[in-house]
């Protein structure tokens, strides 16, 4: 019998391994060509139903109303951004908080856990694919609410609004990592889940500036990196202003809270994934 | 009668209790609201020359309140039926059913009763959240718009049958049905907005669905007709129109569940999932 | 032989939560294995036995990294359990919770080449080694379709695929036959019988004590989180000091019955006569080969066989003899 003599992965293998994570999850959702439709639609109706609203009630004055409260006569941009955002942190709540609780639900948590390839290579690949999937529908979506509304999707520094889009999502997946971790250990994920998307959106403006917040709810809201995120695109496309005047300070707190969320969130995974290997086991919930 | 009412007492009893046992989706649940209605409100007042703070034009919070009821009632008799008969079929308790003499139509709206009760619970809260952020809701005719809120109401607790009935044939897809209806809903019988916001071709389909007609009326009616209100048609036609709806809906859903059960039952997938 | 795996004294104690009212819940200690010591040999097909809820998966799931021990100490293919975790991952091919362990959605195909890649196999290896193992496991026919649409046994067999994708010195299966069909079980002990024969080390666990007798050298029976058997099957049989009893009924004759007690291993053998025919008792301390020379030597002097029947000791005797129980009684922890 030959000698068998185990190396640790190198970096390629990793990355190999990671990358079939995220083709796993592209295939899958492939097989569900409905859900990816309704990932484009939603944030389009979501955006709607304000501007509608506005329209109707504010007449030939929205725009400059609209302005006067946000920095911006362009209200469809506005709340295209905020929904199409949205549906970038909806999407990473799901896939990367929901990740290892989906994973026990359909038993193949195990499977994978019985495989050398780190519990931190396979989220880089469920992050990716969050990321391929929640900002592929928020730019289609995007383009095309701007279609219908007849509005310059590209005006401003898009570079910049890319850019802010980019940076954020490191530390947007290590804070669902976080909450993913706590999620681990509680029944009803589901629910909480559910609810955090709505508070996040809610404290990151999806539809308005955290302006208009009382004062401790603004700064909860700065502590959650989609705030800075949101503003920086609607800063560098649409002018509304950065919280600390220029993009690059703004850009240089997301870099920031990438630099220290995703060990935050590693240490809190960690903990909760060996608190599980001590007790009942990571297929059980 | 009163051996179909004590049945229907312990299904109503059942599903208090699984309520219960997840209290963290109950509460969750409650907040969402919340957050919701205070994001598209505090979006609406966007528009609105003094910003928030300001005394919002009476038709703002009224369009959006009371849609907002009728939308979440709606949400509960439509979908809940199906999804409630999806959950049966998934957790492989919807034959159990089928085997005890119960009425099938006593557990359905037994989880109806339940989650009508919650709701008014959650429309009232919604409500007062409203209130204090615009400074007020005009409410009149309350009379009236309880009986449109009914009549829409059983007029959707019928879709919700048809929609049972759809959820036996399409099973796993039934979800995606779900999310279309709904948003093809939030747009095309325009709960959170005026129906003059919609450009005049998606305005025409609006007009088709008699849900459209419960909507409006019902905010028109709760807000005291003003100027432009109802939208859609008079306000003694959008009556005549929602009260039909409200008779005719609920037997034909029942009809349509039926036959589909029937067909489920030939072919043995009831269980299937 | 040095032990390929050796398992020292690992205890696991489970905290288990009882919900006592709606804000109280009372925890209690479960203590699923109680200082288990094993070891088992490069080569060999070792059986774990014992009742369902007697703590084998327990077992499994610690040598396998997905559950901590409490205490104690384990190598598996001379790594350090807790210390070396990834390398004894990559040591060992387990297939651990039957048909549950697979992507419903993705084909079989999908799920060997996903499950490789996870084991850090090059691409093009990845997709040699799904080819050849669909083509022993006889599963071409559906490994372009999707799982959902297998049958349970099908999902079985993709299981066992599973978990040969690595090519792993040492194989893990638990329980792998349970749901399958008897030709399927049949099919599958074979193929294990063909993997051992190439080198590989198999810990089999199973329930089924006749299984662990076709297939295993060696066996401990597991019970209520103690090992309370372990050795070579034909020792754990003898050790219960009982005399194996064959009985042959036909024509035989005395001269047969002379050639038989000169054969070596026969403590005793008598003939007598049987509703008109002869029946020939024998009885032995030996377990193996004993038949075949039996018939060979009563061929030989011109009987004529009609009925062999063998009254064995089996491991389930061994079970008995140890618990005072059956197999069929649930020794759950829980």
């Amino acid at each position: 019998m030959r000698e068998f003599v185990y190396h640790p992965p190198t970096f390629r293998q990793k990355l190999d391994a990671a990358l079939a994570e995220t083709r796993l999850r592209l295939i899958n959702i492939s097989r569900y060509p409905g859900q990816l439709v309704m990932e484009i639609i939603i944030p389009l109706v979501f955006a709607s139903m304000p501007m509608l609203l506005g329209r109707a009630t504010a007449g030939a004055d929205a725009a400059a109303n609209f302005e006067a409260n946000t920095g911006t006569t362009n209200y469809v941009a506005y709340m295209l951004i905020g929904a199409n955002i949205f549906t970038i942190v909806t999407s990473a709540f799901w896939h990367v908080a929901y990740w290892l609780r989906f994973e026990q639900e359909t038993g193949t948590l195990e499977s994978i856990y019985l495989t050398p390839t780190s519990s931190v290579t396979l989220l880089s690949g469920v992050a990716l694919h969050s990321a391929i999937r929640g900002v592929g529908s928020a730019l289609i979506a995007y383009f095309i609410g701007c279609l219908i509304y007849r509005v310059n999707p590209l005006q401003g520094d898009v570079l910049i609004a890319l850019l802010f889009i980019l940076v954020g999502l490191i530390p947007l997946y290590s804070l669902t990592l976080l909450f993913g971790a706590v999620v681990l250990k509680v029944k009803e994920s589901n629910a909480l889940i559910n609810l955090m998307q709505w508070v996040v959106s809610f404290l990151m403006g999806i539809f308005f500036p955290i302006a208009i917040l009382p004062k401790v709810v603004q700064l909860i809201a700065l502590a959650f990196p989609p705030t800075w995120m949101i503003n920086g695109v609607r800063s560098a496309l649409l002018g509304v202003g950065f919280f600390f005047g220029e993009w690059y300070l703004d850009l240089a707190v997301l870099w920031t809270f990438l630099l220290i969320t995703p060990y935050v969130g590693m240490w809190v995974f960690r903990r909760v994934e060996n608190n599980l290997r001590r007790n009942e086991g990571m297929g059980q919930f | 009668m009163s051996k179909h009412l004590s049945v229907f007492a312990a299904m109503v009893h059942k599903e208090f209790l699984i309520m219960l046992r997840y209290p963290i989706e109950f509460v969750a649940s409650f907040f969402q609201v919340f957050l919701i209605i205070i994001i598209i409100t505090l979006a609406g007042l966007m528009f609105s020359s003094e910003g928030v703070g300001a005394e919002a034009p009476p038709e703002v919070g009224g369009v959006v309140a009371y849609g907002f009821v009728l939308f979440i009632y709606l949400s509960d008799t439509l979908w809940g039926i199906g999804f409630n008969v999806r959950r049966e079929q998934k957790q492989g308790t919807l034959e159990q059913l089928y085997l005890s003499p119960a009425s099938k139509f006593a557990s359905l709206a037994s989880r109806v009763v339940i989650t009508l009760f919650w709701t008014g619970l959650l429309s009232l809260g919604s409500l007062l959240v409203m209130s204090l952020l615009l400074g007020g809701l005009p409410l009149q005719n309350g009379g009236l718009g309880l009986y449109l809120l009914l009549m829409s109401l059983s007029g959707t607790f019928g879709m919700g049958f048809a929609f049972a009935a759809l959820t036996l044939r399409i099973k796993e897809a039934a979800q995606t049905a779900v999310n279309m209806l709904q948003f093809g809903f939030m747009v095309l019988c325009a709960p959170f907005f005026p129906f003059a916001a919609l450009p005049p071709a998606i305005l025409a389909i609006s007009r088709l669905i008699p849900l459209s007609y419960g909507v409006d009326s019902f905010r028109s009616t709760l807000m005291g007709y003003p100027e432009g209100f109802p939208e859609l048609a008079p306000i003694g036609t959008e009556i005549i129109i929602v009260t039909l709806f409200g008779l005719l809906m609920p037997p034909l859903g029942v009809w349509l569940y039926r036959w589909a059960e029937d067909d489920a039952r030939r072919r043995g997938t009831l269980s299937e999932y | 032989m040095k032990g390929q795996v050796i398992v020292e004294n690992l205890k696991k104690i489970y905290l288990s939560k009882q919900r006592t009212g709606l804000f109280q819940s009372r925890t209690t200690e479960v203590e699923a294995l109680k200082g288990v010591s094993l070891e088992i040999k490069a080569g060999e097909i070792f059986g774990l036995l014992g009742p369902n809820g007697a703590g084998k998966t327990t077992l499994i799931k610690c040598l396998t990294t997905l559950l901590l021990p409490t205490s104690g100490a384990a190598w598996i293919n001379g790594y350090k359990l807790t210390e070396e975790d990834n390398a004894i991952r990559a040591s060992v091919g387990c297939m651990l919770m039957g048909e549950r362990g697979l992507y419903w959605k993705l084909t079989g195909r999908e799920n060997l080449d996903f499950f490789g890649a996870l084991y850090h196999l090059p691409a093009g290896e990845r997709r040699r080694r799904s080819s050849e193992i669909i083509q022993r496991l006889h599963l071409e026919e559906i490994a372009d379709r999707a799982v959902e649409s297998y049958s349970s046994g099908q999902k079985m067999k993709l299981a066992f695929a599973k978990a040969l994708i690595n090519d792993a010195p040492i194989l893990i299966l638990d329980e792998p036959t349970n749901t399958l069909d008897v030709p399927s079980a049949r099919e599958l002990r074979e193929i294990v019988q063909t993997l051992n024969q190439e080198g590989k080390t198999i810990i089999y666990t199973t329930h089924i004590m006749l299984e662990a007798e076709i297939l295993c050298e060696r066996v401990a029976i597991i019970d209520r989180g103690e090992v309370i058997a372990q050795g070579a099957v034909v020792d754990l049989k003898q050790s219960l000091g009982r005399e194996k009893v064959i009985r042959l009924e036909g024509v035989i004759s005395e001269s047969a019955l002379r050639a038989v007690e000169q054969l070596p291993g026969i403590n005793r053998a008598a003939l007598a006569m049987l509703n008109g025919h002869n029946q020939l008792t024998v009885v032995t301390a030996e377990e193996s080969n004993l038949l075949p020379r039996l018939i060979e030597t009563l061929t030989q002097h011109q009987a004529l066989l009609q009925r062999i029947t063998p009254e064995e000791v089996t491991l389930e005797d061994v079970f008995i003899a140890h618990t005072g129980r059956t197999l069929a009684d649930n020794t759950s922890l829980q």
